[in-house]
Parts: structure tokens; C-alpha cells; sequence
């Protein structure tokens, strides 16, 4: 078995409190395992937490209750800001700063987390090409499209070379051509980067295309009601996995679990 | 590369377009021989307004006499202008750390941007003595709350999630209200600015009509009292004038910082 490079443990959140009478629970006791260079994708209605979940993950928000383990280390219920290096967030709808050029998005990562000297400016050329963009470096995301900035979303999240990259909804603000174009270059992102990543999404077909190993949420209070080992090899993962029996299979099982859920 | 190319094309474009310079002075002409014939074939006295030409030489013939008058203005402007733009933003800066203490003061400096200043000069007078260098004062009293007030505008209103992606790559209080805050307020900030180029030439002039003894408003007034109308109306001009280059040369710089606008 591969390393496990980051486990979550019986994490709940909740917001409000039941002596105001607002009190919620958005997501309750969920536990993961993650390996090295996994894809994991978490599939879940909207609305039913998995957002927030995957915030508690970029150390975004603070779980209420559980804990968190990187590298086997205990890190709380909340990732501290020194480990927040081993993450890349990638945002629902691209989040670049406007002000910024392709490359100065990159950059402000490095900045921020105090990344200096040429390997590093080396790599943010590098991101960029992986993501095809590299001759839109100087170009403000008011002048890509939404697929491109979004591909910049990606390259920003990767740039200071993360342990795991988050991904919340990446192809959810895009058009369908766009989304599915992007989902097959997500996949080759993955295959070059041999990062581990774990991935939000809503849409069943992308999450096989793309997962090792699928945890569908239930609603609100989300918990794990399945989790799904997608055992189709890497090399039979292209634009014809269409045609491929055990995609079919999976495809029909999982649309099956979510039409049950509530 | 070809997309590149096109773009910083296009930029070059638009920055040399004659058309934006000269569309103006064309209606600027317009005007100028409009009022010309105008008032020639009305036969409208001086007191009421006298003729373009008229004034130009009648502004030209003064214009010794003006010129003292006019740096001074520009002098009371400039400086109080200069200390305004820091002043405000500084205070936009201070106030929005807190909620509460942005709802206390967004009142008042709503309050300080209504209240006239040339109310307040005759006061002013009497507590800080007659010296026209204090002038300042109420140009920085006039411009200081409209540049506050935009600022702060800008500083509040900030992306949810411009906010997280700063948290997920663990920028510190600071680093954050540099590189997300206050560069999303920018635009915003321009705006008070430019507003504030208006409200100091309003607030230098409505000094010199109350206080007397200097500056270009003083001078329209001595002009006035001798029947010098084609004056009155140079020093007017002068007036507007200054108030133009302050706004164009904020613009220049807006147009070279704010680069990602449409």
C-alpha cells in the first residue's frame, strides 16, 4: 500500500448555536484516508456540505469537532498557516485577482509563502505550460476565457509545489464543451504532476473519468454513504472510456446511490 | 505569441487614437466661435458675458497682475491635495479594521462631505488668524471625508472569496490588506481622488472669496469691483483649468496603475 499522506478523523462542523435556534450541522464524523497520488473525488448533491468540507481540507475554515493528521503528524482541527504550503486550493470559479497578470497570480503564492530564487521563477513558466498558457503570461484574466482562467486557477494552485491539491467544483462555472475539454486535461495535469488530489464535484461522469476512489455525501448533515473503488487502469482513461464496460457499470451504479440519496 | 502580439496591439491602438484628443478640442472650438458670434450678434453687454477673444485679451493683458494670485492657488491646492490623498486613505485604512468603528464614522464623514466648507471658513478665520497659508486647512478639511469616504467604500466591500484565497495560502492581516484589500479598493480609491481634485479647487476658491487678500478668488472679486469682467471670466477659466490638470494627471496615473478595468 502506498503512504498515507493525509487522514481526516470524525470531522463535524456546525454553525450557530442551539441556544439561538440557528444551530446546524453541516457535515458530521467524516473520516478519510488519503494516499499518495490518489485522485479522490467527493460526490455530493449541492448544498450539502461538501464545499464546506473541502474548506476545513485548504484550511480555509476550522472543523468544530475532529482532527486531522498530515504526514502522520496531528494538526488539529484546523491546518496551521506554516502547513498550508503542503496544499494548493483551486476555486469554484477561478478566484484570480483581477489586478494581476497570469504570471503575477502565480507569483503572489510565491511571495506569500516566502518562496524565493530561480528554481522558483523557473517554475511558474513551468505551470503555465503544463496548462498550456504559457503564452498568456502577461495577460490579465479579463482577457482569457473562463476554461483559460480557470486552467490559471490550476497552475496557481500547483505552483508552490503542494503535497495535495484541492479542487471545489473546478468545471462547475464552465460551459459543457469547456468542462468536458478541461476534465481530460485535469487528467493529464494529474498523470505529470503525480500530485495527490482531492476533488469536489457534482457531475458522476467526470468523477469516474478522474477518481481512484469516489465518497458520495449525503445531505445535510453530510456522511460518507459510499465510497467506490473505481478500478479502471490510467491507460484506459481517455475520450473513449465511453465505450469501456466497467465505466458503464460504475456509472449506472453510482447514478443509482445519488438518486437514492437525501 | 500571436495573441500577445494582438494585445499589446491593441493597447497601442487605443492609447494613440487621435480621434479621444481631438473630438474634444473640435467641440471646444465649437463653443469657443459659437459664444464668439453669439454674444457679437445679441449684442449681450460685458457684465453679463464678454466675447471668447475678449477675454483672452483682456486675461493676457492682466496677466502679471494675475499670475501671483495664480500660483498661489495652485500652491493651496497642490499642498492640501497632497496631504487629502494620504490623509484619507490612511483614515479609510484605520476605520475599516473594525466593523463597529465603520458604522460609527461612515455618518460622519458622510456629515464632514455635506457640510460646505465655506461656512465653516468665517470660523476658521477667527481661530487660526488671518494667514492665507492656512488655507490649506480647509482644502484638506473639503478633500480629506470625499477621499475617505470612496476608500473606505472600496475597503469594505471585498470578495467572500478574494478573502479565503488570502486564508488558504496563509497570508497574514497585513498581507492581506495589501494584496487583496487594497488593491480591489483601487478603482475605488481612484475615484475619490478625482472627486478630491474637484472639492480642493472648490475648497481653495470659497477660502479666497472669505478670507480676501490672495488668490484667484480674491482676484475675480477686486476684477468685479473695477468693471473688469474680461478678468473676472480669465481668472475663472484659470480656475477651471487647474481643476482639469489635476483631474487629467490623476487620470494619466489611474490609466497607468489600473490596468486589469476594461
Amino acid at each position: 500500500m502506498a503512504n498515507k499522506v493525509f487522514s481526516v478523523k470524525e470531522i463535524s462542523k456546525s454553525f450557530g448555536s442551539e441556544k439561538n435556534g440557528n444551530y446546524m450541522e453541516v457535515i458530521k464524523n467524516i473520516s478519510m484516508d488519503i494516499y499518495e497520488k490518489e485522485f479522490i473525488v467527493i460526490l455530493g448533491n449541492s448544498g450539502c456540505g461538501k464545499s464546506t468540507y473541502l474548506k476545513i481540507l485548504g484550511g480555509i475554515e476550522s472543523a468544530t469537532t475532529g482532527s486531522m493528521e498530515l504526514n502522520g503528524e496531528n494538526i488539529g482541527a484546523c491546518i496551521p498557516p506554516e502547513k498550508l504550503k503542503k496544499f494548493g486550493f483551486v476555486f469554484q470559479n477561478n478566484n484570480l485577482l483581477p489586478w494581476r497578470t497570469a504570471e503575477g497570480n502565480l507569483r503572489i503564492m510565491l511571495k506569500i509563502m516566502k518562496l524565493k530564487g530561480e528554481q522558483w521563477e523557473k517554475r511558474i513558466d513551468e505551470m503555465l505550460e503544463i496548462v498550456g498558457l504559457l503564452d498568456y503570461k502577461k495577460v490579465y484574466p479579463h482577457e482569457l476565457s473562463g476554461g483559460m482562467k480557470q486552467r490559471v486557477g490550476i497552475a496557481r494552485a500547483l505552483v508552490h509545489d503542494p503535497d495535495i491539491l484541492i479542487l471545489d467544483q473546478p468545471l462547475g462555472a464552465l460551459d459543457a464543451i469547456t468542462r468536458k475539454m478541461l476534465s481530460y486535461e485535469l487528467l493529464n495535469i494529474w498523470k505529470k504532476t503525480q500530485k495527490t488530489i482531492v476533488m469536489v464535484t457534482n457531475n458522476v461522469d467526470e468523477a469516474i473519468l478522474l477518481a481512484n476512489r469516489i465518497f458520495v455525501l449525503s445531505n445535510k448533515p453530510a456522511v460518507i454513504t459510499h465510497e467506490i473503488e473505481v478500478d479502471i487502469p490510467v491507460e484506459e482513461r481517455n475520450t473513449m472510456i465511453g465505450q469501456n464496460a466497467r465505466y458503464n457499470e460504475l456509472r449506472e451504479q453510482i447514478n443509482n446511490i445519488i438518486r437514492a440519496t437525501r | 505569441m500571436a495573441k500577445n502580439e494582438a494585445i499589446t496591439q491593441r493597447k497601442k491602438k487605443e492609447k494613440k487614437d487621435p480621434v479621444n484628443i481631438i473630438a474634444p478640442l473640435v467641440v471646444l472650438a465649437i463653443i469657443y466661435v459659437g459664444l464668439e458670434i453669439g454674444l457679437r450678434v445679441f449684442d449681450v453687454p460685458a457684465y453679463v458675458m464678454p466675447t471668447p477673444t475678449n477675454i483672452l485679451i483682456g486675461t493676457i493683458k492682466s496677466f502679471d497682475i494675475i499670475l501671483p494670485d495664480l500660483l498661489f492657488t495652485i500652491k493651496i491646492i497642490c499642498i492640501g491635495f497632497c496631504i487629502a490623498i494620504p490623509a484619507g486613505i490612511v483614515l479609510a485604512a484605520l476605520f475599516s479594521q473594525f466593523d463597529i468603528i465603520v458604522k460609527a464614522m461612515q455618518p460622519v464623514v458622510i456629515w464632514l462631505v455635506i457640510t460646505p466648507m465655506i461656512t465653516l471658513i468665517p470660523l476658521m478665520t477667527l481661530w487660526l488668524g488671518t494667514d492665507p497659508n492656512l488655507r490649506v486647512i480647509v482644502v484638506i478639511i473639503q478633500a480629506t471625508p470625499i477621499i475617505c469616504l470612496n476608500t473606505l467604500n472600496g475597503f469594505i466591500h471585498v470578495e467572500q472569496e478574494k478573502l479565503e484565497f488570502a486564508k488558504s495560502i496563509g497570508a497574514s492581516k497585513f498581507e492581506t490588506f495589501i494584496h487583496i484589500t487594497f488593491m480591489n479598493a483601487l478603482p475605488q480609491v481612484f475615484t475619490g481622488i478625482k472627486l478630491g481634485c474637484i472639492f480642493s479647487t472648490i475648497g481653495a476658491v470659497s477660502a479666497d472669496f472669505v478670507s480676501r487678500g490672495m488668490g484667484l478668488g480674491d482676484r475675480i472679486i477686486k476684477f468685479l469691483k473695477y468693471s473688469n469682467f474680461e478678468q473676472s471670466y480669465g481668472c475663472i477659466v484659470l480656475i477651471a483649468l487647474i481643476g482639469i490638470s489635476l483631474y487629467t494627471i490623476v487620470s494619466a496615473i489611474e490609466k497607468r496603475i489600473v490596468l486589469w478595468k476594461k
